[in-house]
């Protein structure tokens, strides 16, 4: 299963992406999480240490014309082996780097290195029993630019708000327009029933889960703890938990979430 | 007086924008709000509303469909792209990814 996460920013793509591969982490798959978010936020909903900020610098070398590229050898899989931080429940996580104050420039060879593992994890038998998650930053720019081509399916989360929808709606779009992927809706801080039924309307298609408005996902946030250690029982924690299930179960019988469940 | 706000997602950069250009549009200013997110959000929280937001047009978008023949002086970029909100705020929207990149 190869997933990408987008839509707005503060919609809570990281929680559900970092709590999404906790728990099919948990349920013994092998997970990798793909972090291209120059900033920070996946690292705490996975609840991992403190990384490098040029994880893959390693992994690229300059060729005689001047561009990055892997270093012999280095393929999609041996990347992931070397190159990648392992955190709670063995999820591995790639990302192409944090700028500090000097900006892009030195994590270039780590953004080259990542885009291009990126572009080969589909092809890569080694990895082909690999859950893959992409958390993708904010708004519709990577998912216009081809940055998840990995990705089977996006997971849009939108948050019953015009300014989520409208993103929402723009990023499923462009999500279906390249035609290599489908794309499902997760509503998130959901209040009530007309949450979910707003969502579905405006966005144009039945979400496939609602998460809840959940207080425990900030105040695990300010605690620097992911989620799923905070709070493993949180509404909004089992609600990624039946999002798991609901992605896993065979392909033609995914179902949306009653409305009754919408509205706990 | 001329303004810059930033910050992570979700955190309100687009609703505080929204409500001080507002506000001081209500003081009698003329105020420019200028959405330069490629994801533009701003005429939600001047009060154009979903439908509105959604329509206008970005300034880049406007140029290379050909709109205008020459290279246009910021004012009349201003005068052909933006759109009036509430209370005379002129709002104009940079740009607007809208398409995937075909390569």
């Amino acid at each position: 299963m190869r997933l990408a996460v987008a839509g707005k920013g503060g919609s809570g793509k990281s929680f559900v992406a970092g709590t999404l591969a906790r728990v099919l982490a948990r349920q013994g798959r092998r997970v990798l999480v793909l972090d291209s978010d120059p900033m920070p936020g996946l690292g705490i909903s996975l609840g991992m240490g403190p990384m490098a900020d040029d994880m893959l610098a390693g992994a690229v070398e300059r060729g005689e014309d001047d561009r990055w590229r892997l270093r012999k050898g280095i393929g999609a899989a041996r990347a992931v082996q070397q190159f990648s931080a392992t955190g709670p429940d063995g999820v591995r996580l790639l990302q192409f780097g944090k700028p500090d104050h000097d900006g892009l420039g030195p994590i270039m060879g780590s953004l080259n290195g990542f885009t291009q593992v990126v572009h080969r994890l589909a092809r890569d038998g080694v990895l082909a029993g690999w859950t893959i998650i992409g958390d993708l930053p904010a708004g519709p720019r990577q998912t216009a630019y081809n940055w998840a081509p990995y990705a089977e399916r996006f997971l849009v989360v939108v948050e019953p708000t015009w300014q989520s929808v409208l993103t929402g709606r723009r990023v499923s779009r462009l999500a279906a327009a390249r035609g290599t992927a489908g794309v499902a809706v997760v509503v998130n801080k959901v209040r009530d029933a007309a949450d979910v039924e707003f969502v579905g309307a405006e966005v144009g298609m039945a979400p496939l889960a609602a998460v809840p408005a959940d207080p425990t996902v900030r105040d695990a946030d300010r605690s620097g703890v992911a989620p799923i250690d905070a709070a493993p029982g949180a509404p909004a924690v089992v609600a990624v938990r039946d999002l798991a299930d609901r992605l896993t179960e065979p392909a033609g019988t995914v179902a949306g979430p009653n409305s009754e469940g919408a509205a706990t | 007086m001329k303004i810059a706000v930033a910050g992570k997602g979700g955190s309100g950069k687009t609703t505080i924008s929204g409500t001080l250009a507002r506000l001081w549009a209500r003081d009698g200013r003329d105020v420019l709000a200028l959405d330069a997110d490629t994801n533009p959000m701003l005429g939600i929280t001047l009060g154009l509303g979903p439908e509105e937001t959604d329509l206008v047009l970005g300034v880049r978008q406007g140029l290379d469909t050909g709109e205008t023949e020459h290279a246009p002086s910021v004012d009349e970029m201003i005068e052909t792209f933006g759109r009036d909100a509430p209370d005379d705020v002129r709002l104009v929207v940079a740009s607007r990814i809208d398409q995937i990149d075909p390569g």
